[in-house]
Parts: structure tokens; C-alpha cells; sequence
């Protein structure tokens, strides 16, 4: 049987639920939310004449949880559009929605008895072909099921989300006992393709694997903080970006969570766990009882860890608890000699990591304990977790944004140095690792040349690390001489079925000459051998615009015919991926501001990842896109007007005002879709959620464009000539008396409006796409002779955020 | 020269803009129902005999261009033989219709007009739909097109109002509209309309039609501290807020103006007549004094002392510049006392642009009714520069 998910129930519609439901609906897939009927009618229900009969009490609580997840922020939405796609109700009069959907969510209370009672009204109304699936994070699957009929359990799962559910790349998915092979594949298959999740496999273990591993991560930190005295600062200043995890280090993290939240997934594997070796840990600390207590629990309390309030002066400030005093203090500003040593160290972060962790201080000590410990631990839960240690390296990643797993972060540090470490700590060392060494296996990672292999704790050996077909991995296609052409700024690779990938590789993908020099000469060789050409990239983000140093740098040597010449380059490049004969799909993922977003817009199509920020961002340094952006956006803008209506006075105004405020105000979405509300990304492109598969699907793009593929022809665009400049200036010279915007701003503003403008014609006039980039040109080597530009651009080198002058 | 005077005054009630009773309908529909309300008061006036109806719109385009004057006249079904003009004078749009309309019958050229205004801020966008100012000159010379929240601003902060100056005055001219609705005093100038709204009633779309009386835009209970948290929309630190400023507002208001001598024929008994009209020009970035040069002149043509006026309604564009008007005036005190906004203003009441002067006439002539005022005097700021003012003498 083969299952296709188009319709999804969400039963229970708290922070998870509902979120879950949003990201259902980023997928493009409807859904029902639906949660318990209020337990009274409350006096101020009464008075809005409500009954124990409105649908509007009724459906409260679903209709709260939508609510929420529309104003919660970040975003779980990518376009608030998308809440009409939830339909909401309760679990009395609408059990029914679930007779045509094919999959179900359980995100109710954790509370075996609850569970077990709604699946029971569940089970009679599902058709048989409906996946039925839970959130749990605690209750195993086998409790929760065992009261199911045969042929439920065969189509039940946990589908255990993390929370933001947009977000947070891992989806741990729990097959039962009975649980058939293909319902397990087809939902690893939907999660990953449709959902864009990194699935991991668990057994039904307590807490599966992120949370078992993660809550122990956690209680090592505060067990290693306790035995060395250390400050909550301290340890969060070592535990944080030094060893690769977030920003918001270990208590900032939990603080983020909800300290009662971590307490109950502790206390939960104390309880569930009486055989592991570290159970103690899993104890609630006296500090964090007594935090409970105080009921400080976290950002959602206003203080945990950290406070966050204003000084005297009304600053914002940050204190951190000194839990000896049990007050909140001024944060100390911790500094290691080892940690500022690894800074330092050239390479990777591997090599920064060893660095810290044969460090001689109190950091390398706090590092080389906390390590070890994790290190262990995690050895010692395979096979209990998992089978393999990749399971246990995705969840870490995806779950907790670990940039290396457990084990991978062992091999960075050396198997056999952290064993020297563990013997002088006089840790356990696990016997299979003893083994492992003592056969000569270094680490738990190898690379061959047909990829990348594992070490298999079973099988005493590496095994190959299974390839997804959709899964292209540009570094390993290099590897295997795929390379087309290279430079300093960007690589042309074949990525198979004739199709090429143009990938940027500069500092922050800002673009520069080589960047459009091989975007060029990409052109000609994709036009000459390949059906067609994908423009991606792996890195956090496609691109972040023109390389600002190098702009400044000309225009304060007032090289002004080198920067004409760049501008042309970049905007011919542009032009000629636009209309080459052969199809290009850009697939911008992470910012595509700038230059980046231009380019972006240059394909024939975009095929863009849901988490795409775009936006032309250039009067931030006091410049305008001279890239063909603004350009290209009035003729995404005008390009469905039909023929004539421009001819018989249609309005124009309204359009190009909201192309001018894209621009004069920086707007970037939030969101790919999102950045086709504003105009940058085609509504009739696709979104792709999955960023591992996200190239692949560029390229299937590319391969479905060139079966018939034409050029297109050149555009032509209406533009409202003088009277969109006099529209602009009456509307900026208020937001000047306003004090919204500065002088310096109208200046930047008004060359905008000049190139919409289409120039000195008459409204109603059309223009060629030459005459908009000249115009673009033009402005841009204007501005870039202002000292207010150099001092914006200036301001942003030096601190990463734009200039009001 | 020949007396001119009004024998009835009404309007429709105030819906706020976009979200009020009025958001949905057609204003050339609800301005057809005023002049049908109108003249089914006057029973003894015959369609026939109206000569031109006079219609003032801020923004007349839409549904309320093509000449609104006589669609109206037309869609009321009136003859063929009554002629239609829209006037354009922005906010004093509907008081010039009834001072051109007197002007006209008192020079002989007409007998009998109806005479007002009629806007909708629901459909067409302040500045209208397709504006054009002119390039260049704007931002040398921008004063034609400076927005009024600006001048608002510029007033409060040259003639040094307060914050709280302008919440208090907000928020009174809200108290006052709520007593006055409460006492049920707009009844008698109201006539209710037949307003339709769009709903979705089984999936289908349908238009449900239903009366609307009532002006909806008062907000009250509301406290100063409510008001003081509102910001500026207008200038960044600014003091003119939703709070403090006039509501956009859909609406209509006609007056039937006539000979005296017609009036005696057909024994008609007349409300006033609009004795004294003047315009005056002042700085368009304060366009918001217009009421402060515009009263003293059609006293001076008059010959009359503000202490001669017994009643004043004064359009709320925005607090500051209402109360800029009051202070400069000397007639503060008054304000206080209940001689001037009585019933509350364009802040709790609504200021439906073209329409305002005519509503405005309607209310003071009846609030002037019910307290045997003898004279009283109707004025306003005008966008790009003016002050309008006209004196009522009540009969």
C-alpha cells in the first residue's frame, strides 16, 4: 500500500500543537487543530452572551493555540496567510474532521490515561490507511498503543518534533514493535522531503535519543559547574561557541526552555532509567528545586538563570544568578587563556577545539571533564539508543544545534588522546572503545574514496555511510573531480544529467569580481555543454550583497571608471544568466541580500528554501541596487499587467509605491514566501523545505525547464515617469517633517525613486530593462561619491549594522 | 437683494471609515438617501422646483465623481430640470455649498437649491487614488502637499500645546458626543440610512442591508492615561495622535436653501439663514489656524464681536489646531462653558471632509433651535492653507 500525506488532525493545540500545525501549512499541507472544550463558562464568557453551545467556547482552546502560534516569535509561520489553512475545533463535536485525513498528531498533555482515551475515539473514525502518530517526549510508545487493534499498531509511530517545530531541524521518529517497515519509510521519506526535517530512527527508549543525550549534556555541565566552583557566567562562557554549541550556552539555553520544563524530562528519566550507570545525574540539583520554588523559571518567568532588566539609566542589562547568595548580580566577564589561544589557531574548528582541550587552564580542565563525561556516556548507549553513533551525532545536531556531534567531536579532539584524558580523571572508559583502539580503528569517522564510512561498534568495523540520492553534497563532488571551473570566488561543478551548479565560495558570499567573472564564464560553458545550470550554494547564506569593502575602497580613490565597469559586469552577468538559452534555477537558502538577492532574481526561475531571507538592503550603506534589482523587481511587478491596460490609464502609482518602499525601507522577508508577498521571489516558484535536498530539487527544476525550454523574451516596462518622482518627493518631504527619516535618507531615496521613475518621460511610457540598469548605474556611482555613503559604508565594516546619517 | 434662508438642515450619522456603518455603501447612495430624507420633511417644496443641487466632496472621484451634484439629483428623482454641481474646497466643501447656494438665490439667479456634501473615506484614500504632485516642486516648495497630520504637529509645537493640552480636549469633545447621543439630541437632524454590508452566509456572498442611525465613532468610557500611551503617527515624538485627532468618516449632509419670499409662499417655516461667509487665506504647514483668521474676518464683515455669537462649532481637524483656534480667539472659557462643540466634535464624531461643513450646519442649527440661540457660527481649517467661517442667524 502506498500512502500519500494531504490532510493532517493536530489533536491538542498548546505552543507545540499548534506550532506544528503552522509548519504543516509551510508544506503546503492542510490541517484540523483541535483541543478540549474549556472547562466552564467563565463570568466574562456570560457577558459576551457565549453558551456552553457557541462554537466560539467551544473551540476555545484550538482557537487560542492558532492564535499564539500566528503572534509567536519567531515566526511559525512563514506567511500569516497561511492560519486559513487550519481549520479549528474541539474534540466533541469534531472527531469527524479526522474521517478523510492521513495522518494524525497527538500533542496532548503527557498523561498516559488521556492519551490512551483519545486514541480510543480516534481509532473508530481514521480510515485504515491513515498514519496515526504521537509528540510524546517521555510516555513510550508501547504503553501509549497497548490497547490499539493489530492494524493500528501497524500504523502507529512517535513523531517526536522539536520545539520551534519550524525551526529545529530533528524529528525523531518511533517505530513500535509492531509497526510496519513501510509506514517507517514513508514517513522518514515525508518528514525529510516534505517536512525538510533531519529524521533520526529511535528505539523506544526513554526520552529517545536528543532528550536521553541531551538531558545528560546538561546535567554534566551543572555537575562539572558544582565540583569546580565555577560562576553561571564562567561555565557559559566555555560551554558555548568555544565547544561549538549555541550562543546561548547552557544555562541561557534552559533558561530559554523553562527550567520546570528540563526538570520534568529529568525527573521523568530518573524515574524511567534505574539501570544507567549516571542516574544520579538525572536528579534535580537542590539549586534548581529551589529555583522552582521561587518560580524562576526561565525567560517565559522573567528571570531564571539570567534576569533581563533595565539599570538606573533605563539600559537594557542583563544579571546572572549568583547561586551561592541566591541574587541576581552584574555578570562577570570571564577570559581563558585557552579559549582566546584556540580563537586564534588557523583552520577549522576542529583544529580551534583541540587547541582548548589540551589547554593548560580552568577552561581546558571545565572542557576535558565535561567532554569526557559526554564522550562515555554516549559510547555506553549504543546499542542501548541506537544502533549506530550517527543517530546519536544527527540528533545532537539537528535537536540541540551542536555543531558536532558526541562522537564527532571525539574525533576532533583524537579517540586516543580523550582516552589518555578519561584515564587520568579516572573515568570508565567503555570497553568498546578499548577494543576499537586496541584494533587500530583512530576514529569514528573515515573518509575513502567512494565516501564516507562509520565505525560500527557491532560489527567491530566501518561501515559506509549510506548516500541519499537527493542529498548532493557539492564538497564531495569536488572531491570526485566534478569541477568544471574554478576560481577564488566560485565554482562550476557537474551535479549529473547534464546539469552544472554554480557555487559561490567568497568571505560571506559577498559578491565580488570573481564571483561575476565566473558567473559569466559559467554562461557560456553551461550554454555550450550542459542542459542547464542550478546557482546554490551549502553555506548558512547564498549571499550577503556586494563586497562593500572593495566598493569603498574604489570610490575613496575615486576610481569611478573601475566602478562603472564593475557595475556593468555584474549587471551583464545578470542579464545573460536571464536570458540565457539554457535554463538557470537560482536556489537562494539563509540571506540573499543585495547583490544576492539580484542575482537571485535572475534565473528563469528561483527555487528558493523556505528560510530564505531576501531583500535589496543597499540604502542601509547609502547605495542603490545597481545589480538589475530594481530593475528586475518592477518587472516582476508589472509583468501579469495585460496588454493595453496601461495604454487606457491604469494606475500605476500603487505598484511602484510599493516597489520604492521595498527598497527606501530595506525590507527583507522572513520568510521565502514572504519574499514573494514582496515581490523579489515569483509566486508561481517552489519552496522547497529541505535544505539537505534543496540543490536536488533545484536541479529537477532545471531538468524539467529544459525539455522546452525558450529564452524569454525581453521585457519591457511601464513606468510613471515624472510624476512618480513628484509622488515620492511630497511623501518623503512629510516623513522628513516627521523626523522618520533623515536628510541623507531623502537624498539616497530620491535616486531610488529617479530609477523607478523610468527617467525624464511621461507617465505611461515604456521602457527597456538597458535604460532602468543604466539608470541604476548612474545613481549608484553618484552616491558612492558622497561622504554620508562612505561614512554609512564605513559604520558597517566596522560594526555590522547600518548608519542613520 | 433678495433673503436666502434654510428650512431644513439633516445629515446622515457619522460611520467611522472602513470598519463604521457606512464602510460598505456607496456614497452617492447614502448622499441620494440624505436629499430623499431631506425632502420628504419639506412635503410642500415639489421635486420639480428644485433648481440645482450643490454638492461638496473633498475627493471627488470614484463613486463620487462624474459630477456628484447631479447623480444625486437624479438618483433622489428629482426633474430633469434640476441642474447638479460638485464644489471642491476641500474641508469647507459642504459650508461653500450652501454659502454659494445662498449667494445664487440672493442675487436672483435661483429660487430654490439643495445645498451640502457628501464624502467616503471608506473607498477613497486621503490625497485620492492616483495623486500627482508635481515634480520638483514639492520639495522646494512643498506646502500644497503637506500632509495634515504635519500641520498638526507644526501647530502644537510653534504655538506651544501640550500633550496632555490636546488629550484633555480629545477626550472632552468624546464625553460631550457620548452625553449628547446618550440624550438622544441628533435624532431630530438624522435621517437614518439604509446601509448594506457584504457577508459570506453559507458560502454564498450576499449584500444584507440594515438601518443605520446612530454615529459610531464616539469612544468612551476613556481616560487621559488611556490617550497618553497612543503615539504619533505623524512625526516621531509628536503629540497628535488617533486619540486627538479628527476620525476619518463617512457621511452626508444636506440643507434646503430657498427665497424668503418662496418660503412665505408655500408657508414654510424657515430655521436661519447663512448671513455672513468668509474664506481666508493663511501658511499651508499650519493650515490648522484657518479658523483663527477666517472668524475675525466675517465678524469684521459682519460688524459683530465674538461676544455677539452665542453658539460656535469649530471642526476638531485636531485637537491642537482646534484648540490653537479657541486660545487665539479668546474663547477658551467658552469652549468650557458649552458654547462651542456642545455636542461633542470631529474627534468622537467623525469629519467627513466635503461633507463637514454641511454637517456641521446641520447640528449647530438644531442644538441652535433647542437653546433660542440667536446667532452662531460654523468654521474651519482648510488643507493647503484657509480658514472658512460662516455666521448663522437662527429665524
Amino acid at each position: 500500500m502506498s500512502y500519500e500525506i494531504k490532510k493532517v488532525a493536530v489533536l491538542g493545540a498548546g505552543v507545540m500543537g499548534a506550532t506544528i500545525a503552522a509548519h504543516l501549512t509551510n508544506a503546503g499541507i492542510e490541517c484540523c487543530l483541535l483541543d478540549i472544550i474549556p472547562f466552564e463558562l467563565t463570568e466574562a464568557d456570560k457577558k459576551k452572551g457565549l453558551t456552553e453551545k457557541s462554537p466560539a467556547w467551544r473551540n476555545r482552546f484550538a482557537e487560542n493555540g492558532l492564535a499564539g502560534a500566528i503572534k509567536s516569535k519567531p515566526s511559525a509561520f512563514y506567511n500569516k496567510k497561511n492560519a486559513s489553512m487550519i481549520k479549528t475545533g474541539n474534540f466533541e463535536d469534531n472527531l469527524n474532521m479526522l474521517a478523510d485525513v492521513d495522518l494524525v498528531i497527538e500533542v496532548v498533555i503527557e498523561n498516559l490515561k488521556i492519551k490512551q482515551d483519545l486514541f480510543a475515539k480516534v481509532e473508530k473514525i481514521v480510515r485504515d490507511t491513515c498514519i496515526v502518530t504521537t509528540n510524546t517526549s517521555g510516555i513510550p510508545i508501547k504503553d501509549i498503543s497497548a490497547k490499539f487493534s493489530p492494524k493500528l499498531k501497524e500504523r502507529f509511530l512517535g513523531m517526536h518534533f522539536f520545539n520551534p517545530p519550524r525551526y529545529m531541524k530533528l524529528l525523531e521518529i518511533i517505530p513500535g514493535e509492531k509497526t510496519k517497515k513501510a509506514v517507517v519509510d514513508y514517513m522518514v521519506k515525508f518528514c525529510e522531503s516534505v517536512l525538510g526535517k533531519g529524521v533520526v530512527v529511535c528505539k523506544d527508549r526513554p526520552n529517545f535519543i536528543g532528550n536521553r543525550i541531551g538531558s545528560f549534556d546538561m546535567s554534566n555541565a551543572a555537575h562539572v559547574m558544582f565540583s569546580k566552583g565555577l560562576k553561571i557566567e564562567e561555565l557559559d562562557a566555555i560551554i558555548s561557541k568555544p565547544l561549538g554549541r549555541p550562543s546561548s550556552a547552557v544555562f541561557g539555553t534552559i533558561d530559554l526552555v523553562g527550567l520546570d520544563t528540563g526538570f520534568h524530562v529529568s525527573k521523568n528519566l530518573y524515574d524511567a532509567v534505574p539501570d544507567d550507570e549516571m542516574r544520579e545525574y538525572f536528579k534535580p540539583n537542590e539549586l534548581i528545586q529551589k529555583m522552582i520554588e521561587n518560580k524562576w523559571l526561565g525567560n517565559k518567568a522573567g528571570q531564571g538563570y539570567y534576569k533581563r532588566t533595565k539599570d538606573e539609566k533605563g539600559k537594557k542589562i542583563k544579571l546572572v544568578l549568583d547561586y551561592k547568595k541566591m541574587e541576581y548580580v552584574v555578570p562577570t566577564k570571564p577570559k581563558f587563556e585557552s579559549i582566546e589561544a584556540a580563537k586564534k589557531t588557523e583552520g577549522g574548528f576542529a583544529d580551534k577545539l583541540k587547541v582548548l582541550f589540551n589547554g593548560t587552564d580552568l577552561a581546558a580542565e571545565v572542557a576535558r571533564e565535561y567532554l569526557c563525561n559526554n564522550f562515555i556516556y554516549a559510547a555506553n548507549r549504543v546499542p542501548e539508543i541506537s544502533d549506530t553513533i550517527i543517530g546519536i551525532d544527527n540528533a545532537m545536531k539537528w535537536g540541540y544545534n551542536h555543531q558536532l556531534g558526541p562522537f564527532e567531536t571525539w574525533d576532533a579532539v583524537g579517540v586516543k588522546e580523550a582516552v589518555q584524558v578519561m584515564k587520568k580523571l579516572k573515568l570508565k572508559v567503555p570497553k568498546k572503545i578499548e577494543d576499537m583502539l586496541k584494533a587500530g580503528h583512530k576514529s569514528f569517522y573515515v573518509k575513502k574514496k567512494d565516501g564516507k564510512y562509520y565505525y560500527n561498534f557491532a560489527k567491530k568495523g566501518y561501515v559506509k555511510l549510506e548516500e541519499n540520492p537527493k542529498i548532493i553534497l557539492l564538497p564531495s563532488l569536488k572531491e570526485r573531480k566534478k569541477i568544471v571551473k574554478s576560481n577564488p570566488g566560485a565554482t562550476l561543478t557537474d551535479i549529473g544529467d547534464g546539469v552544472a551548479c554554480l557555487e559561490f565560495h567568497t568571505k560571506m558570499n559577498a559578491i565580488e569580481e570573481n564571483l561575476t567573472i565566473m558567473l559569466a564564464e559559467s554562461c557560456d560553458i553551461v550554454e555550450k555543454d550542459f542542459v542547464g545550470m542550478v546557482v546554490a550554494n551549502h553555506a548558512t547564506n547564498f549571499s550577503v550583497g556586494a563586497n562593500i569593502f572593495f566598493v569603498l575602497d574604489a570610490a575613496q580613490k575615486k576610481q569611478w571608471d573601475l566602478i562603472g565597469k564593475g557595475i556593468e559586469a555584474l549587471q551583464n552577468a545578470n542579464m545573460r544568466m536571464k536570458y540565457l538559452a539554457k535554463p538557470v534555477v537560482t536556489a537562494p537558502a539563509g540571506m540573499a541580500l543585495g547583490g544576492g538577492c539580484e542575482m537571485a532574481m535572475h534565473g528563469a526561475r528561483c527555487q528558493p528554501h523556505g528560510e530564505t531571507y531576501i531583500g535589496l538592503v543597499e540604502v542601509g550603506v547609502g547605495l542603490i541596487p545597481a545589480g538589475g534589482g530594481v530593475k528586475e523587481l518592477m518587472v516582476r511587478c508589472t509583468e501579469g499587467i495585460p496588454g493595453g491596460a496601461v495604454e487606457d490609464g491604469m494606475n500605476l502609482q500603487q505598484i511602484y509605491v510599493k516597489v520604492f518602499q521595498n527598497i527606501a525601507m530595506a525590507k527583507v522577508s522572513t520568510s521565502a514566501a514572504e519574499g514573494m508577498e514582496l515581490g523579489y521571489i515569483r509566486k508561481t516558484d517552489g519552496i522547497s523545505l529541505s535544505r539537505d535536498q534543496h540543490i536536488w530539487d533545484a536541479k529537477q527544476v532545471v531538468l524539467g525547464l529544459a525539455k522546452f525550454y525558450k529564452k524569454p523574451r525581453p521585457a519591457m516596462i511601464p513606468v510613471m515617469g515624472e510624476n512618480f518622482r513628484g509622488l515620492i518627493d511630497a511623501a518623503l518631504y512629510n516623513m522628513r517633517q516627521g523626523n522618520f527619516v533623515s536628510d541623507y535618507d531623502v537624498h539616497v531615496s530620491r535616486k531610488v525613486a529617479y530609477i523607478i521613475s523610468g527617467g525624464d518621460c511621461a507617465e505611461g511610457t515604456w521602457v527597456s530593462e538597458q535604460e532602468i540598469l543604466d539608470l541604476e548605474k548612474e545613481a549608484f556611482i553618484s552616491l558612492l561619491g558622497e561622504a554620508k555613503t562612505h561614512e554609512r559604508i564605513v559604520h558597517m565594516l566596522n560594526t555590522g549594522k547600518p548608519l542613520r546619517n | 437683494m433678495r433673503d436666502a434662508v434654510i428650512v431644513e438642515s439633516v445629515r446622515s450619522p457619522g460611520g467611522r471609515a472602513k470598519r463604521g456603518g457606512l464602510a460598505s455603501t456607496r456614497a452617492d447612495e447614502y448622499g441620494i438617501q440624505v436629499v430623499k430624507g431631506l425632502l420628504a420633511r419639506v412635503p410642500k417644496v415639489k421635486p420639480e422646483e428644485i433648481d440645482d443641487l450643490i454638492v461638496g466632496c473633498a475627493f471627488p472621484e470614484h463613486e463620487t465623481g462624474m459630477n456628484l451634484g447631479k447623480i444625486i439629483a437624479l438618483g433622489a428623482g428629482l426633474s430633469e430640470s434640476t441642474s447638479g454641481m460638485t464644489v471642491n474646497r476641500f474641508c469647507s466643501s459642504g459650508l461653500q455649498a450652501i454659502a454659494d447656494a445662498t449667494a445664487k438665490i440672493r442675487a436672483g439667479w435661483s429660487d430654490v437649491i439643495i445645498a451640502g456634501g457628501c464624502e467616503t473615506m471608506s473607498h477613497i484614500p486621503m490625497g485620492g487614488s492616483s495623486m500627482r504632485p508635481m515634480p520638483d516642486y514639492p520639495w522646494d516648495k512643498p506646502y500644497a502637499y503637506v500632509s495634515m497630520g504635519i500641520t498638526a504637529e507644526n501647530i502644537a509645537a510653534n504655538y506651544k500645546l501640550t500633550r496632555e493640552d490636546l488629550d484633555k480636549f480629545g477626550l472632552e469633545s468624546n464625553r460631550r458626543a457620548y452625553e449628547a447621543i446618550k440624550a438622544g439630541k441628533f435624532k431630530e437632524e438624522i435621517i437614518p440610512i439604509q446601509a448594506y454590508k457584504y457577508k459570506v452566509k453559507n458560502g454564498k456572498r450576499v449584500r444584507e442591508t440594515m438601518v443605520f442611525d446612530t454615529d459610531d465613532g464616539v469612544r468612551w468610557p476613556a481616560t487621559l492615561e488611556d490617550m497618553a500611551k497612543l503615539k504619533s503617527p505623524f512625526r516621531a515624538g509628536g503629540s497628535s495622535t488617533a486619540g486627538n485627532s479628527s476620525q476619518m468618516t463617512d457621511g452626508a449632509a444636506f440643507a434646503l436653501v430657498m427665497s424668503a419670499d418662496r418660503a412665505k409662499e408655500l408657508d414654510l417655516k424657515p430655521l436661519a439663514r447663512l448671513a455672513y461667509y468668509a474664506i481666508a487665506g493663511c501658511k499651508p504647514e499650519e493650515m490648522g489656524i484657518g479658523p483663527s483668521v477666517a472668524v475675525p474676518k466675517v465678524l469684521k464683515l459682519a460688524g459683530l464681536k465674538t461676544t455677539d455669537i452665542d453658539l460656535f462649532e469649530f471642526n476638531e481637524a485636531f485637537a491642537s489646531q482646534a484648540l490653537y483656534s479657541v486660545r487665539k480667539l479668546g474663547l477658551e472659557e467658552r469652549y468650557w462653558k458649552g458654547d462651542i462643540n456642545p455636542n461633542g466634535g470631529a474627534i468622537a464624531l467623525g469629519h467627513p471632509l466635503g461633507c463637514t461643513g454641511a454637517k456641521l450646519t446641520a447640528q449647530i442649527l438644531h442644538e441652535a433651535k433647542r437653546r433660542n440661540a440667536k446667532r452662531c457660527i460654523v468654521t474651519m481649517c482648510i488643507g493647503g492653507g484657509m480658514g472658512a467661517a460662516g455666521i448663522y442667524e437662527m429665524l
